[in-house]
């Protein structure tokens, strides 16, 4: 068997981030948490997870905000992010300025069921 | 031999003798039996001779009867031949007969043509002569014209000689003429003249005597005259006085009237700027002044875009020919309008400012343009706070919403232990009431986003087919559970289509799985795309399910709208759906309609939608 992957989870729900955690152990995958933007980059560039997860509404720092920082860092360039998000891109203006910052996905979290995620995630970590 | 010839002692000469006549003997004997040897040859030949003689007699003899035959053929021949030439005797005569009646005739012919070569001969004879004495006669003729012809000539020359004198002697005669006529017609002037001198000065005599009677007349009416302007000049003075005063009145009235309406434009609200016909600026008033933070000192007489440069979204600068007022006054446009500009003045940030332009006419003819402007900075912040609360809502809302779905997800995969049916019924009902909690709160933001006027046109090119066939993949689970016929078809003839991807899709996911919720297992459904026109797409989709009750169906697109008939077939339905639709087509320029029962049908609904091709005509845009 390969290594476990390491997906860090970037979010403020509690519990969103307890079922996300939850279900990525149980497919054998090893998780990192971090409860803001702030958390979430610091955590992202001291660890180089496969994989980051990550909100968009946050407090101390945004997700949009970490995301840029993150890519702006010579490992964060190419990390493969998804976001998982309930904000809807209302006109465009949100989801413009998210693939400006080129995530791997952007997913509305109400409209994907847990093990579709947790199948995209498997895709591009390619288990 | 035999015969014993007495030997005698006597002589050996005998015997010898008589041996030598019997050897002479025996040689004879030989010589006889070779001769009758050489005759016995001969009688053999002489035999064969005879033997030929014999076959040649009788050739001979056969010769002879082959020679009377010949001969008897020749003697037939011969006969043949004596017929052949009576016959050719004959024919001989008969030939003769016909050359020598032919020759005949030749002759005869022969003798008539020489006949009448003689006549002719004569008749030429005759007229050879006849040309002779004519030719002769002629000869004298012609000698008799010649000395005509001199005569004649002579007598010419003496008629020319003639003709001038007479010219001349004529020429001298109209000469003498035009003298005559001229003197006579000085005569006439001066008895004219002298005449109308006399006439003058009769008339002059009357006029005097009558031109004193008027002097004397006219001094009287003078008088009176005087007397009547001495009256009207008082009378004048004292209206000039009147009018001056009221035209000291209007003219106080007027400036104040003016001041009214200068004070009214100036103070104006929005921006207000007026052109000439060239374009230059003649009128800017106090709210321009500040929007543009000018005075209308520095822009009165100037080109627009000159001293007021204006930007677009992206920060490029605007030409004149792009901005309204040149459409109004070199298009013939009634009014233009730019949506939106952005200025930058000397003591503010960037701004953005909504333009309209409308043509100064008068007497029919352009004189002139107006431009209005509006600053919509505020307008625009409450756009985008409208849209922000929209999308916050919509994070707050959701929210809660995954979590429950998330959890009850892992608890029904059996992810953290298998649960007892009656404990898996009860939380599909939770899962499947939260599923329907997030399609209400998805439908009703749209909702809200289409009635803040946030629900914005993003237009693009679509392939409608393939956005098509992925919405139709998204329903397929559920068409093969509910073991529906389902059919879809695309016209070849279209492919890109400019409008926005996100509506489009909803318009059809919402038709669509209206069809699938509201038809019964089995049901048929067909959605197809075709050409509307050159213009448009048709969008159909047509079931045979339970169709809209007729006394609702004007009811179909109002909010929160339900038939009766399904609302206990499918509790799911959150009566959303065609009012988004409704709006988005109305929105895209484009019309829907129904009809339920479709044509030649019991039962079942037929939707159709038209989507213009080339996208929104550019104003019904929505902010």
């Amino acid at each position: 068997m390969k290594t476990q992957k390491t997906i860090l989870i970037i979010e403020d729900e509690k519990s969103l981030r307890g079922a996300i955690v939850d279900i990525l152990r149980l497919k054998n995958f090893l998780t990192l948490e971090a409860k803001n933007g702030k958390e979430g980059v610091e955590m992202a560039l001291s660890k180089h997870p496969d994989l980051i997860l990550l909100d968009l509404i946050m407090p101390e720092m945004d997700g949009m905000t970490a995301l840029k920082k993150i890519r702006e860092d010579t490992w964060g360039e190419t990390a493969p992010v998804i976001i998982l998000t309930n904000l809807s891109a209302i006109n465009g203006n949100v989801e413009d300025d998210a693939i400006a910052h080129r995530p791997t996905h952007y997913l509305i979290k109400s409209d994907w069921k847990l093990h579709d995620i947790v199948k995209k995630i498997e895709e591009i970590v390619g288990r | 031999m035999n015969k014993q010839v007495p030997t005698i002692s006597v002589s050996d000469e005998i015997i010898l003798n008589l041996k030598v006549l019997a050897e002479e003997k025996e040689g004879v004997r030989r010589k006889l039996a070779v001769t009758a040897a050489k005759l016995a040859v001969t009688a053999k030949k002489l035999a064969v001779i005879a033997e030929k003689k014999e076959s040649i007699r009788r050739k001979l003899v056969a010769t002879a009867k082959e020679k009377e035959v010949v001969r008897l053929e020749l003697a037939v021949t011969a006969a043949k031949l004596a017929v052949t030439a009576r016959r050719l005797a004959v024919t001989a005569k008969e030939k003769e007969s016909a050359r020598r009646h032919k020759l005949a005739v030749t002759a005869a012919k022969l003798a008539m043509t020489a006949e009448k070569l003689a006549a002719t001969a004569k008749e030429k004879e005759n007229v050879r002569r006849k040309l002779a004495v004519t030719a002769a006669k002629l000869a004298v003729t012609a000698e008799k014209l010649a000395v005509t012809a001199e005569k004649l000539a002579a007598t010419a020359e003496k008629l020319a000689a003639t003709a001038k004198e007479k010219e001349s002697v004529r020429r001298k005669l109209a000469v003498t003429a035009k003298k005559l006529a001229a003197t006579a017609e000085e005569k006439e002037v001066v008895r004219r003249k002298l005449a109308v001198i006399a006439w003058e000065l009769a008339v002059t005599a009357k006029e005097k005597e009558s031109v004193r009677r008027k002097l004397a007349v006219t001094a009287k009416e003078k008088e009176v005259v005087r007397r009547k302007l001495a009256v009207t000049a008082a009378k004048l003075k004292i209206s000039y006085e009147t009018l001056e005063k009221k035209v000291l009145e209007r003219t106080k009235s007027l400036e104040m009237a003016r001041a009214k309406e200068e004070a009214i434009l100036l103070s104006i609200g929005d921006g207000l700027l007026a052109t000439d016909e060239k374009g230059n600026i003649i009128f800017i008033n106090k709210t321009a002044e500040r929007l543009f933070d000018k005075k209308s000192k520095e822009v009165m007489g100037k080109k627009f875009s000159d001293v007021i440069p204006l930007e677009d979204e992206k920060e490029v600068f605007i030409p004149l020919e792009k901005h309204p007022v040149n459409m109004v006054l070199t298009a013939g446009a009634a009014t233009a309008s730019l949506p939106t500009a952005y200025y930058r003045s000397k003591s503010r940030n960037r701004f953005p400012m909504a333009i309209m332009a409308t043509p100064v006419v008068l007497d029919g003819k352009t004189i002139g343009a107006i431009k209005v402007f509006r600053d919509i900075t505020s307008e625009r912040e409450v756009d985008k706070a409208k849209t922000e609360f929209v999308s916050l809502a919509s994070h707050q809302l959701r929210t809660p919403l995954s979590t429950v779905n998330w959890y009850a997800e892992m608890l029904l995969a059996g992810d953290v232990g298998e649960m007892s049916e009656q404990q898996n019924k009860y939380l599909n009902e939770v899962y499947r009431s939260n599923q329907r909690m997030v399609e209400l709160v998805n439908a009703l933001l749209d909702v809200a986003s289409l009635e803040l006027g946030t629900f914005a046109i993003e237009s693009e090119k679509v392939d409608i087919c393939q956005l098509a066939e992925s919405i139709i993949d998204e329903q397929k689970p559920e068409i093969g559970t509910r073991k529906l016929r389902f059919s879809f078809s695309c016209a070849k003839d279209i492919s890109f289509i400019h409008t926005d991807p996100k509506h489009l899709r909803m318009v059809i996911q919402n038709i669509l799985s209206n069809a699938i919720k509201y038809s019964p297992d089995g049901g048929k459904i067909h959605l197809s795309i075709t050409l509307a026109d050159k213009q448009n797409i048709l969008i159909k989709i047509s079931d045979n399910g339970y169709g809209i009750p007729k006394s609702q169906q004007d009811k179909i697109f109002t909010k929160l709208f339900r038939a009766d008939n399904v609302r206990d077939k499918d509790t799911d339905g959150t009566g959303l759906g065609l009012y988004i639709v409704k709006s988005i087509v109305d929105n895209s320029g484009g019309k829907i309609w129904f009809t339920s029962p479709p044509k030649n049908a019991k039962n079942g609904t037929n939707f159709c939608v038209t989507l213009p091709i080339n996208g929104v005509p550019r104003l019904m845009k929505v902010k």
